[in-house]
């Protein structure tokens, strides 16, 4: 351009001048058409966010479980929208602002546009509430998923290579299945005598680790009657795959009817199922 | 290059019959010699004095290891410069340009060459190999997977495959973009000649290059089963795999440590004259950050697996819990690394990614500044994260709310990355070649990849996902994903400048598609076994989980064709292609200025710096012309090559 | 605008040369090599999948048996556990290719017997043990009435201290979840680091499940390293295997 412009000491040029350089306003035409891809992709993952987990994940037992399903379903209803923002305009870009020409050649230079204070403000305000409403959530869930209640079952948990054994106390039973009362909060004591394993009732949304030397604690609340299988989630070695038990939740008289059959007498099974003495 | 030109380069001076001194007779074959040697005499010695000790094992391989290490670096002569120096006798100006490369032509590539370009080069070859065995054991993984109970590999050698695999991966994806573009492009993209230490940058390569064969050893040592993460006490109690597995990780922090002292010294000292920090092109500054965030980091590691040497070797109980110890000791130590190392993993990569995005888009980086303070913050807060891969150990239940909420906090400044890449986007003028198909893969791959690491970072969700295929996932989708996409983008970008050929993009194209899609796939696969409640690690799995690996299996299948075509077209472009010019994208960056292939020592003549290499679809500054001090070859050589004025003015 | 000085001149694109026609077959060649690398390491890898213990051991067919009142096909198994790997017991390898310092189960590690049946095994125990890292398995859980005869007496359990090996099996992720059985074995008292053929004999029977893979290993820690698990426990092939519901 500036070998275009009129040197000191030679005639005019013929054509005008030519006319001064004219900012680009960042905004134009561009948003419509891009919030049409956006709304077409956030509709798509909150379908996504309410229909698939549910559908592929196994039966939830507990609430505990209930609570990471709606966990997953929020995050993905408040993320679809941002996802999509980042898809749309990379799709809009490929669609209208790319290069058709001869592709050896790199087309003429964009807009120098190197920033955008107003943009940038929003995007992190937005951003920042966003994570905001998440850890309100998350916090919250999580706070509730410590507290302990009355009238708590407790079951000591021991792993080992490669199988896990479960005892009640108070019951003298001690077994390789995972019976519990439904609606009744569950404490469990786990441990390890060997290497870290991951106690992991998949059904009941909770796990934590069996470390060798110290009891580690997780609490659940069965409250759907059904069978579930215990996994090892932290590998152990050789038979890790192989790490499984398995467990149901059951009804009142039917856990102390199964304690019975595991070797507990009558009153301390009536006693561990919380059945009143009649 | 023609002949008139050939006294003008360094790399033409004829050097003496002595120059180089013992260099002369040192290459990677006498490395192997002396490394094989050196680690036979310590298995003879060390299972000669311990015969019988309840230790000798794990003894015995540790000694032979570091007997293999010390002697393969002492015969590729990583240590001469330094011994000379104590001696007295320190290297001549000569020898130095001997250690450069200067008349060996391509047998230099095999030595210890102290040009940065070379040593990228190395790196570049390195990496490649190093995602062939990955890849490979991927691809054993996912065979075993395809039904429940396939009678293909035993327990034992899946779970010695998975932890190699992923700890070659790792140690591939750290040093992806360090490797070969840092150490190639850096220099050059500030200004400078070479690395602030050529030496150690040589050194941290070899050092690397002897930290393999440990690794691969881990095999015939009883494999390591344990997983990349080797969990104590566990790995405690594995196979002498473990100490051979420990040596090539302790071995490999050092040379990631000094590998990053070397980048940031580079970086702070040896910018050209107006090379200001805010002219610094966006690469640099996340090779910058990657580094600090390296130093930091790459020490935990070093702490950690020489802890484990010591528990497994002389009976100490840092992580054994009947003796006093605790596993926990080893997930802090290991994930203070191992938290901070992703975004080493991340961080570089994707400032190469922006560079190409700027290229492509033809249109300034959008928010600069922005940019990278995103970067900065995202490694500060990449320290304080750890313990969300802990939610589920019982370690601190009472920490799980501040580390859930220093996660979820990286995810605001992860997000200023994404606005930096549209933002750039935006109303450009979109050129669609190779590069820029890898920026957009990127942008839909990371998306997922991080709102799927969101899920993790709440601590109640992470109860249900911790350990299962969901996690691995959503890993894969950042660090492949992610992370490769964007150093692959930018292999595309810099091939020409470093290779001299063209990349054949019709060839790259096809791939591209295949590994797009079997990302999608594979990982699409994963996510829904971990949905279903499949453990990670697992060589057998209950049949309601079939399909879905089935699904994953077919993805990595075409995901690993896919690779492979691009490394096909790599190679095809290298020996038949034809040559590219020096600045084939009309980029603005200073690599693009010199010449290709480079000249040892990049610049004839420092470049002056007068802008930041942004200025697309600015008017060009009219300003007096930059006069330049004489030099008797500046007729001969024009160091200008671009269709563009160098940065910022100058006729 | 500053003319482009190039250094390296592009040289004239050739068009239908033998760089155009040998894309296809470097391409092939490429595919080849890479798959020849992928299905040489699978081969390797496959080979190490048993450690050495020669085939699977079928159970011998004895007729027919009634057990709470249902008939079932009746097969016998019969193996033994050894304080080391090395040697040959009766002319029968050991375990072949083994570590000869690990204690093992042999002939073999991989049993078949038929679905719904009722199969009675009898283990030679030859070696020496001590005390189990979790007193659960000092039962017999799973056989037929709850019982083993060990050296000709009935027993449920033994002395928890005094376990040389146990043998326990269960289903893996896909066969019966509830299906599993718990048989201790005795150590035999006084030295036995070689085999100084001194054996306790144990029988039990139990009923086999359904169709599928099971897995048993021992829970009697006697290995080397963190809870005495490493080593032979932690190898396949020693003091692991599977049987083969068919």
């Amino acid at each position: 351009m500036s070998s275009d412009a009129p040197g000191v000491g030679e005639p005019p040029l013929l054509e005008p001048a030519d006319p001064p350089v004219q900012e680009e306003p960042f905004f134009s035409r561009p948003l419509g058409k891009i919030f049409i891809i956006w709304l077409a992709m956030t509709t798509v993952g909150v379908l996504i966010g309410i229909f698939v987990p549910h559908h592929v994940m196994p039966t939830l037992l507990s609430h505990e479980a209930t609570d990471v399903w709606r966990t997953i379903v929020l995050f993905t209803i408040l993320a679809a929208p941002v996802a999509a923002l980042v898809y749309s305009v990379a799709a809009y870009s490929l669609i209208a602002w790319r290069h058709r020409g001869n592709q050896d050649e790199p087309p003429e230079d964009g807009p120098p546009l190197r920033g955008n204070n107003m943009v940038t403000g929003v995007w992190l305000a937005t951003s920042t509430v966003l994570v905001l409403v998440l850890l309100a959530w998350g916090l919250s869930v999580y706070s509730s998923d410590e507290t302990s209640h009355p009238g708590t079952l407790v079951v000591d948990v021991t792993g080992q290579q490669w199988l896990w054994t479960f005892s009640y106390p108070g019951t003298g039973v001690n077994t390789r299945s995972l019976v519990l009362p439904i609606n009744r909060p569950v404490e469990f004591d786990v441990t390890s005598v060997d290497v870290t394993h991951g106690f992991w009732p998949v059904a009941l949304g909770v796990q934590v680790d069996a470390n060798p030397g110290v009891v580690t604690v997780i609490r659940a609340s069965p409250d759907k009657l059904g069978n579930f299988t215990v996994r090892c989630s932290q590998l152990c070695g050789l038979y890790h795959s192989f790490m499984y038990a398995p467990g149901a939740v059951v009804t009142k008289a039917k856990f102390s009817q199964w304690l019975q059959s595991q070797g507990a007498s009558t009153t301390t099974a009536q006693a561990a199922a919380l059945i009143t003495k009649q | 290059m023609t002949t008139d030109l050939a006294p003008a380069l360094l790399e033409d001076t004829h050097l003496g019959p002595h120059a180089g001194g013992l260099y002369r007779r040192q290459n990677i074959w006498t490395g192997l010699a002396a490394g094989i040697g050196l680690g036979f005499v310590g298995w003879l010695v060390s299972h000669a004095a311990l015969q019988g000790s309840n230790w000798g094992t794990d003894m015995v391989v540790t000694v032979t290891m570091v007997g293999w290490v010390v002697g393969f670096n002492v015969g590729v002569g990583t240590f001469n410069g330094p011994l000379r120096w104590m001696l007295g006798h320190d290297q001549s100006h000569e020898d130095e340009l001997y250690a450069a490369g200067v008349g060996q032509g391509r047998k230099r590539y095999y030595k210890f060459c102290t040009d940065h370009k070379v040593v990228g080069t190395q790196y570049l070859a390195l990496v490649i190999v190093l995602f062939a065995i990955g890849g490979t054991l991927a691809m054993l993984m996912r065979t075993q997977l395809i039904t429940p109970h396939t009678d293909f590999l035993s327990a034992n050698a899946y779970n010695a495959i998975v932890s190699v695999h992923g700890m070659c991966m790792i140690i591939a994806t750290i040093i992806m973009v360090t490797g070969p573009f840092t150490n190639f492009i850096m220099p050059i993209m500030i200004g400078a000649k070479d690395m602030a230490f050529p030496r150690l940058n040589a050194m941290a390569f070899w050092v690397v290059f002897s930290a393999i064969p440990p690794l691969l050893a881990t095999f015939f040592l009883g494999g390591v089963d344990a997983g990349w993460t080797t969990y104590a006490p566990l790995s405690v109690q594995a196979p002498p795999a473990m100490d051979a597995f420990s040596i090539a990780l302790i071995v490999f922090a050092i040379s990631v440590t000094v590998s990053g002292a070397n980048t940031i010294v580079t970086i702070l000292t040896m910018r050209a004259k107006g090379m200001t920090f805010g002219r610094l092109p966006i690469f640099t500054w996340a090779s910058l950050i990657g580094a600090a965030l390296s130093i930091y980091a790459m020490p935990a590691l070093l702490i950690a697996f020489t802890s484990m040497i010591s528990d497994r070797v002389t009976g100490t109980s840092f992580f054994v819990a009947t003796q006093g110890g605790t596993g926990w000791l080893w997930e802090n130590a290991f994930w203070i690394f191992g938290h901070p190392e992703v975004y080493i993993i991340l961080i570089p990569p994707v400032g190469a990614m922006m560079e190409v995005a700027v290229t492509f888009a033809r249109k300034p980086l959008f928010g600069y500044k922005v940019t990278v303070a995103g970067f900065v913050a995202i490694s500060a807060l990449s320290i304080m994260v750890w313990a969300h891969h802990m939610f589920t150990t019982g370690w601190a239940p009472t920490l799980a709310g501040p580390f859930m909420v220093t996660t979820e906090i990286i995810s605001i400044p992860t997000g200023i990355i994404f606005l930096c890449l549209i933002g750039t986007l935006w109303k450009g003028r979109i050129w669609t070649r190779l590069p820029m198909y890898f920026v957009y893969l990127f942008l839909w791959n990371f998306i997922i990849g991080g709102v799927t690491g969101i899920y993790l970072s709440d601590t109640p969700a992470d109860e249900y996902f911790h350990g299962d295929m969901f996690v691995t996932a959503h890993f894969h989708y950042t660090l492949l994903g992610g992370a490769m996409i964007a150093a692959t983008a930018g292999l595309c970008y810099w091939f020409p400048k470093i290779t001299g050929k063209v990349l054949n993009e019709r060839i790259g194209k096809t791939a591209f598609w295949m590994i797009a899609i079997g990302i999608q796939v594979t990982y699409f696969g994963m996510f829904w076994e971990g949905f279903e409640g499949m453990p990670r690690r697992v060589a057998f799995y209950d049949p309601t989980f079939q399909p879905a690996n089935d699904l994953a299996t077919g993805g990595a299948y075409l995901l690993m064709l896919g690779w492979i075509v691009l490394l096909y077209a790599g190679i095809n472009s290298v020996r038949n292609g034809p040559n590219a010019t020096a600045n084939p994208w009309h980029a603005k960056t200073l690599e693009w200025k010199v010449p290709t292939p480079v000249p040892l020592e990049n610049f004839l003549v420092d470049p002056v710096v007068t802008s930041d290499p942004y200025g697309y679809g600015q008017p060009e500054p009219v300003g007096p012309p930059v006069v330049l001090p004489p030099h008797p070859d500046r007729e001969l050589v024009p160091n200008i090559s671009s269709d563009n004025p160098p940065a910022g003015g100058g006729e | 605008m500053v003319e482009e000085a190039e250094v390296s001149e592009q040289p004239p694109r050739t068009a239908g040369t033998r760089r155009g026609r040998s894309k296809p077959l470097g391409f092939a060649i490429t595919l080849v090599v890479a798959l020849a690398f992928f299905v040489g390491i699978g081969l390797l890898f496959h080979a190490q999948t048993y450690s050495a213990p020669a085939g699977t051991l079928v159970a011998t067919r004895v007729g027919t048996s009634t057990v709470n009142g249902v008939s079932l096909q009746h097969v016998t198994l019969a193996f033994n556990t050894y304080p080391d790997a090395s040697g040959t017991h009766n002319g029968v390898a050991v375990h072949p290719g083994g570590n000869s310092a690990w204690p093992t189960y042999g002939p073999t590690n991989q049993f078949q017997v038929p679905a719904h049946s009722l199969v009675t095994v009898t283990i030679r125990q030859y070696d020496s043990g001590g005390s189990l890292n979790n007193a659960w398995f000092d039962k017999v859980r799973g056989t037929v009435g709850g019982t083993a005869t060990i050296n000709g007496k009935v027993v449920t359990s033994i002395n928890p201290n005094n376990v040389g090996h146990t043998f326990t099996v269960r289903g893996t992720p896909g066969t019966d979840p509830n299906f599993f059985v718990n048989v201790p074995l005795p150590l035999v008292p006084g030295d036995s680091q070689t085999d100084n053929g001194k054996y306790e004999t144990v029988t039990f029977s139990f009923v086999s499940g359904a169709k599928g893979l099971y897995a048993w290993n021992c829970e009697f820690p006697c290995g080397t390293s963190v809870a005495s698990f490493g080593g032979p426990m932690n190898a396949y092939g020693y003091m692991s295997g599977f049987v083969h519901v068919v």
